[in-house]
């Protein structure tokens, strides 16, 4: 398998990701956030040195830019109160930034597992 | 090898998204509750633009259309053809905005919070139950289904909870149920049974009769009630003295014989001995409108989600404003065109202890009036989270549950085990027909008739009309008793000692128009001695009662803004008789932070204000001064727990008797302590707490800084989601009866009009939605801290020219 992708494709693939993970997440439960990415991975052929961090760029920027923006659009203290019951001191950045870490994780791991399926191949 | 590397990856994603799916401990699903497609962010609310906005909603079992429309502080009027839809719209609205509230409640009522919690739960869930909370609440339920209107009017609102419930997915669940990762169930009207009784547990379920049993073991009858007398020493009770009796005693049963029990328990934790509540009615010839004004203040656990919801709910037949409680139809406390009510609880005995004794063993059978007699079992399935379910067998005599065994250890120290409990919570009884009633009256006769139907937990049902009427009625179920009976711990042998009936509703005390102009209540004594039944020795003390009164004696020209003035009155009239009696006999330290203090108690204008000094100072030294005369005598086992008598009593003793035996500690052997050297002793203790807690004596010292009044959410120690030390000032004796955790939860002032047109004004600490998320979350409570009240809005249709409308909902029928 070939490691190297150019970085328009990689662009595309992330857009792919974050795409479908938005469309899921309007319908379905959370974790197929996941489930979508390993097989997006495994379709398009996502190579395994590159799969985890291209789901990791993709979950982070899908919940961590949704997050922001629906703060936005509904202003509440509800994400500073968050920020305190965490801890994070009451820093709603802070909690962004969990926020992107935790779909990050999630699609980076899915995407690598993915991924690894094709290896049987 | 590429398989075990696939199955490995593989592996770690399942594993991450399983441990992120489910809570550990108290730490939540953390990719449930944070993602912003599922989690808390979806529960954000933008606040509202200040234009009116439309919206439209279908539920399932209205008759006809339901027009709602919500004011600026999201407080919803509710306008229904007819008295079904108008509960099924109640059950919805509430549910809207205060699900998780109502339903964990009514979880905690019922003894099922280890369903939510697990394991940590089980010993307050087995506590409910077994003093009897779902027996109480089947057994009023019985009662409210002998009246039609009642059954359908729960039926109604059940199903609007439920129509509510069937709308959300999980992704709209309320906060709580995300972070503590369960979902909502079904409501059932005996829900709301439920929550009316767990109203008897907060405002009814406080029992002595343990620890005076543990004082008589100790210091003998004299001594008890010496020291506990059946009256306070200076009082000014509900009931104006002198009010004639408009009934025939019935007569009074015959005394149990002296029995002196067992006694005795384990230490833990009890209830907070500050909920207690104001209210008054002030008749038109002391008011400028020249009719009369009601105020009610409430006094319980501040909270959030508040326990108080404001509606105004209109069908055919009813118009009413007020606070509602999320779980239960109708109006609890408020107002209508004609009339305004409102409760403050009654402390009489309702409540005995009967020490049983069983045949054997098995307990089938335990002896009482010279023969054995056959208990019975209620078995109780208790499902714990993360846990096999449990079963309990709770045994009945004829009296009640026998709440603990003789081996086991009890939930609260104030409850005895292998004694029977008579409860009035545990009698049949129709609560929902008197606020449906009430919702409805249009005068003194429609009040009176109401209150018939209601019994626990009692309060003081305060009126007034535009008739011109002012009442007060003492009002629930009041069992029979002898002088005294159910002081201690009864014998459960002996049929003299069990209750043999009730005090007719009629002969309950009450009080019409009297000459004074007004009536009061604030938890005091109901009546003075001359009142032919005997109903309990023991109320709040006096202070407030006493304050509110000479106020209402000396105010003329009353208006709502006076009495808003009193609701938020500090003065501290318990320091008014007690600080100069201790500061003649204090012996201080000179100089430095003791003289500091002195100073500044004597500079005092005896005002419990938010940013006194005083205040911290005398409250922290009449805390410390009762521990130091009375912990030596009662609290030195913590396995025999005594009372300490009251500081109504303990005034006293400073005022007549210095040379009394109970000044000397008698913890420090060969030394007798003087009343003198115990006044100055707590003195110079309680300056060092002060200093060793804020510092040398300065702004760190002012009272809402060492109060910390706080309104907490529902789960302990959600400090994220409460809001702490907010700056007020009052404190338990005082009529602003804002303490730590308790207070005002609900301040309402109503001003009557002949054309039914009523003037009010309100607020409670917290706001009308129970979402963290809302700006309606907890946006009443800087108003109530600053004691001032908003303007309330009574509507004659849903509509309003003064602009404060902010959504309409139009409910309509789904097919």
């Amino acid at each position: 398998m070939n490691n190297s992708l150019s970085f328009s494709y990689q662009v595309a693939i992330v857009l792919v990701m974050v795409v479908i993970g938005a469309i899921s997440g309007l319908y379905l439960p959370w974790y197929t956030l996941g489930i979508l990415f390993a097989l997006l991975a495994y379709i398009l052929r996502i190579p395994t040195g590159r799969a985890f961090a291209l789901g990791l760029v993709s979950g982070f920027l899908l919940w961590a830019v949704s997050a922001f923006w629906i703060d936005g659009q509904h202003p509440s203290s509800l994400p500073e109160r968050m920020a305190h019951l965490f801890p994070l001191g009451g820093s709603v950045v802070g909690l962004y930034i969990v926020t992107g870490v935790l779909g990050g994780l999630t699609g980076g791991l899915w995407a690598w597992a993915g991924a690894n399926l094709r290896l049987n191949k | 090898m590429k398989y075990i590397k696939s199955i490995f990856t593989l592996a770690l994603a399942i594993i991450w998204t399983y441990a992120l799916h489910n809570s550990w401990g108290t730490l939540p699903p953390l990719g449930k509750l944070m993602s912003p497609f599922h989690g808390f962010w979806v529960n954000a609310e933008a606040p509202e633009s200040g234009e009116l906005s439309e919206e439209n909603l279908q539920i399932p079992g209205l008759e006809k259309t339901v027009t709602v429309v919500y004011d600026e502080m999201g407080i919803p009027h509710v306008f229904a053809e007819n008295d079904h839809d108008l509960y099924v719209a109640q059950g919805y609205l509430t549910a809207k905005d205060r699900l998780w509230q109502m339903e964990f409640q009514t979880h905690f009522a019922g003894g099922r919070i280890s369903e939510i919690v697990g394991e940590k739960g089980m010993v307050s869930d087995q506590f409910q139950r077994r003093m009897g909370a779902v027996y109480g609440a089947e057994k009023s339920f019985e009662g409210m289904k002998e009246d039609p209107k009642a059954t359908e009017t729960l039926q109604a609102y059940s199903d609007g909870v439920n129509a509510y419930i069937e709308s959300l997915t999980e992704r709209n669940y309320p906060l709580e149920y995300k972070l503590l990762n369960y979902a909502p169930e079904k409501w059932t009207p005996i829900k709301s049974a439920l929550f009316l009784k767990n109203m008897s547990f907060v405002l009814a379920s406080g029992t002595d009769d343990l620890k005076m049993t543990n004082i008589l073991r100790k210091y003998g009858k004299a001594v008890a009630e010496d020291l506990f007398p059946n009256y306070p020493f200076v009082e000014s009770p509900i009931i104006p003295v002198g009010t004639p009796k408009d009934f025939k005693p019935v007569p009074i049963p015959e005394s149990p014989s002296d029995f002196i029990g067992l006694g005795s328990a384990m230490k833990t934790p009890e209830k907070d001995p500050n909920i207690g509540s104001n209210n008054w009615a002030v008749s038109g010839n002391k008011t400028v409108s020249g009719l009369p004004i009601l105020a009610n203040d409430p006094h319980l656990t501040l909270s959030l989600p508040s326990i108080w919801y404001q509606m105004q709910l209109v069908a055919p037949g009813v118009n009413v404003y007020g606070s509602t409680m999320p779980g239960t139809p109708n109006v609890i406390v408020g107002f209508n065109k004609n009339v305004a009510w409102g409760v403050t609880n009654v402390g009489s005995d309702i409540l005995d202890w009967y020490q049983v004794k069983f045949k054997d063993a098995s307990k089938a059978e335990y002896w009482h009036d010279g023969k054995w007699k056959k208990t019975t079992m209620r078995i109780e399935k208790f499902n714990i989270k993360g846990k096999a379910s449990f079963v309990d067998t709770i045994f009945f005599t004829h009296h009640g549950p026998v709440v603990y065994l003789s081996h086991e250890k009890p939930f609260k120290s104030n409850i005895p085990v292998g004694h029977a409990l008579r409860w009035i919570a545990h009698e049949k009884s129709q609560e929902l027909t008197t606020f449906y009633k009430l919702n409805r009256a249009a005068n003194y006769a429609d009040y009176t008739q109401a209150l018939t139907y209601y019994s626990a937990p009692a309060q003081n049902f305060i009126f007034a009309s535009n008739e011109g009427d002012i009442a007060l009625w003492v009002n629930g179920k009041f069992p029979l008793k002898s002088y005294t009976q159910g002081k201690y711990l009864l014998d459960g042998t002996d049929p003299k000692a069990d209750w043999t009936g009730f005090i007719p509703q009629s002969h309950n005390p009450h009080a019409k128009n009297p000459v004074r102009g007004f009536l009061s209540s604030a938890n005091q004594s109901s009546v003075d001695p001359t009142y032919p039944y005997y109903m309990g020795w023991q109320y709040a003390p006096s202070e407030r009662g006493r304050r509110i009164n000479e106020r209402l004696e000396a105010m003329s020209k009353i208006t709502m803004d006076s009495l808003r003035g009193l609701q938020n009155d500090n003065f501290n009239i318990r320091a008014r008789t007690l600080l100069p009696l201790l500061l003649a006999k204090l012996r201080s330290p000179a100089g430095g932070v003791y003289g500091q203090a002195v100073n500044e108690l004597q500079r005092w204008n005896l005002q419990n204000a938010a940013d006194s000094k005083g205040a911290t100072i005398f409250e922290n030294w009449v805390l410390l001064l009762h521990e130091a005369i009375w912990a030596d005598d009662f609290s030195a086992d913590e396995n025999v727990p005594m009372n300490s008598p009251s500081m109504d009593r303990t005034i006293k003793m400073i005022q007549d008797e210095p040379q009394s035996a109970w000044w000397d500690n008698v913890k420090t052997k060969n030394k007798k302590e003087s009343m003198d050297e115990i006044i100055s002793g707590s003195f110079k203790a309680s300056i060092d707490t002060l200093v060793k807690k804020h510092g040398p004596f300065g702004s760190e010292w002012v009272w809402y800084k060492h109060k910390q009044t706080g309104v907490r959410h529902l789960i302990p120690g959600m400090d994220a989601l409460s809001r702490l030390n907010i700056p007020t000032g009052g404190g338990g004796t005082i009529v602003n009866a804002t303490t730590t955790k308790t207070g005002p939860s609900w301040r309402m002032i109503v001003e009557l009009s002949k054309e039914g047109r009523p003037k009010a004004h309100g607020v409670y600490p917290g706001g009308q939605s129970g979402n963290p998320g809302s700006a309606h979350y907890d946006d009443l409570i800087d108003t109530w801290a600053k004691g001032e009240l908003r303007s309330l809005l009574y509507l004659e249709k849903p509509e309003d020219a003064t602009g404060r409308l902010r959504k309409k909902i139009i409910l309509s029928i789904k097919k």
